[in-house]
């Protein structure tokens, strides 16, 4: 068990800084070429008219979950050292609501902001500044929201650990959610 | 309108799938886009009111650490818009313009596309995360977070798309 590397120490914090730039070069370029700089694709999903966004997300997500588990069967990457972002009800669910407002509204999420900005798009950088400004009211407002966002916690908990069902049943029903919706989605 | 030279979203997805693979087998944590928004508007705020700045409970966890700026994810974002950036360029995709649905107006967008942010930035906070940090990064460790994300996000994107419906049409 080698994995994940910089936890086991294989490399120092500028290393991985290195990587960080590498990685986020990979994703920022599929992320333009699947056309998700493009703020009329990534509302297409809302009107039924582009499934851009589901097809590009659950592809990624089931080769990603796929790979990720696969390796914690074969041994070769220790699932307990991956950070998983943790649970919490309420504040998850009215944190998605509000997020689903803003992202159909401007026509962005956070990284499809940086890659249309990367495009040529001057509205994802107003964009940009209209998440600084969100966080910043966040920040000032964290003494009136604090109770609310430490609500309801769930710990870094999975479906598989939630429903006592082994990983592969929880991937293999993504596969069933995403076959059907991609079947939907094929002619849009 | 668009031009749509735009690879398969298939293609797109498997390439994002194994960045994000890649990302968990190197590091031990998953992309995300969200956090450096944030780490700037502390560092901002930082720079125009300190003692303001200091004095936020939120903003500590950046502002208590020797550089703030130096963030994994920070240079993450750095390569995210070069990689866009080069995809753009090397389709010929690149095109300066002020993006906007056909029936909405500058004026009008320039409103919505801040508020969105706005709206964005706080939620990002919120949920801890974004599309990238928890929907994709969570759903792909298959846990609890991402889904609650995802499924709010999802019904909240329909019931937005109905009441603001000219926004995109």
């Amino acid at each position: 068990m080698t994995a994940p590397l910089y936890a086991y120490g294989m490399f120092n914090e500028n290393t991985s800084l290195l990587f960080a730039i590498f990685l986020g070069f990979i994703f920022g370029l599929f992320l333009e070429r699947g056309g998700l700089g493009n703020p009329h694709k990534l509302t297409g999903v809302f009107y039924l008219r582009d499934f851009t966004v589901p097809k590009v997300m659950f592809t990624a997500i089931l080769v990603a979950a796929t790979g990720l588990y696969l390796l914690s069967d074969m041994k070769l990457l220790d699932m307990s050292r991956i950070w998983i972002v943790p649970a919490f009800f309420w504040p998850q669910i009215a944190g998605g609501a509000l997020f689903g407002v803003g992202f159909f509204v401007s026509g962005y999420c956070p990284g499809t902001a940086i890659a249309g900005f990367a495009s040529g798009r001057i509205d994802a950088l107003v964009c940009m500044l209209g998440i600084i400004t969100g966080s910043l009211l966040f920040a000032v407002s964290f003494p009136a929201v604090d109770g609310f966002y430490m609500s309801t916690p769930m710990g870094g908990t999975t479906l598989p650990q939630l429903l006592q069902l082994n990983h592969w049943y929880v991937i293999g029903f993504l596969v069933l959610f995403a076959a059907g919706m991609f079947y939907i989605g094929a002619h849009k | 309108m668009e031009k749509n030279n735009y690879s398969s979203s298939y293609i797109a997805g498997i390439g994002i799938g194994l960045s994000l693979l890649a990302t968990f087998y190197i590091t031990g944590w998953g992309l995300g886009a969200s956090s450096p928004f944030s780490i700037f508007a502390a560092v901002g705020l930082e720079r125009l009111n300190p003692s303001y700045a200091g004095s936020l409970e939120y903003f500590s966890r950046y502002l208590n650490t020797p550089s703030p700026l130096q963030d994994w994810v920070v240079f993450e974002i750095m390569g995210l818009f070069l990689g866009a950036l080069a995809g753009a360029l090397l389709s010929n995709n690149f095109s300066l313009q002020f993006d906007r649905g056909k029936n909405t107006g500058r004026m009008t967008r320039l409103i919505t596309v801040f508020a969105g942010g706005i709206l964005i930035g706080f939620a990002a906070r919120l949920s801890r995360g974004c599309t990238s940090g928890v929907a994709l990064s969570g759903g792909s460790q298959l846990a609890v977070s991402g889904f609650l994300f995802v499924t709010a996000m999802f019904v909240s994107g329909f019931l937005s798309a109905a009441i603001f419906r000219r926004l995109w049409l």
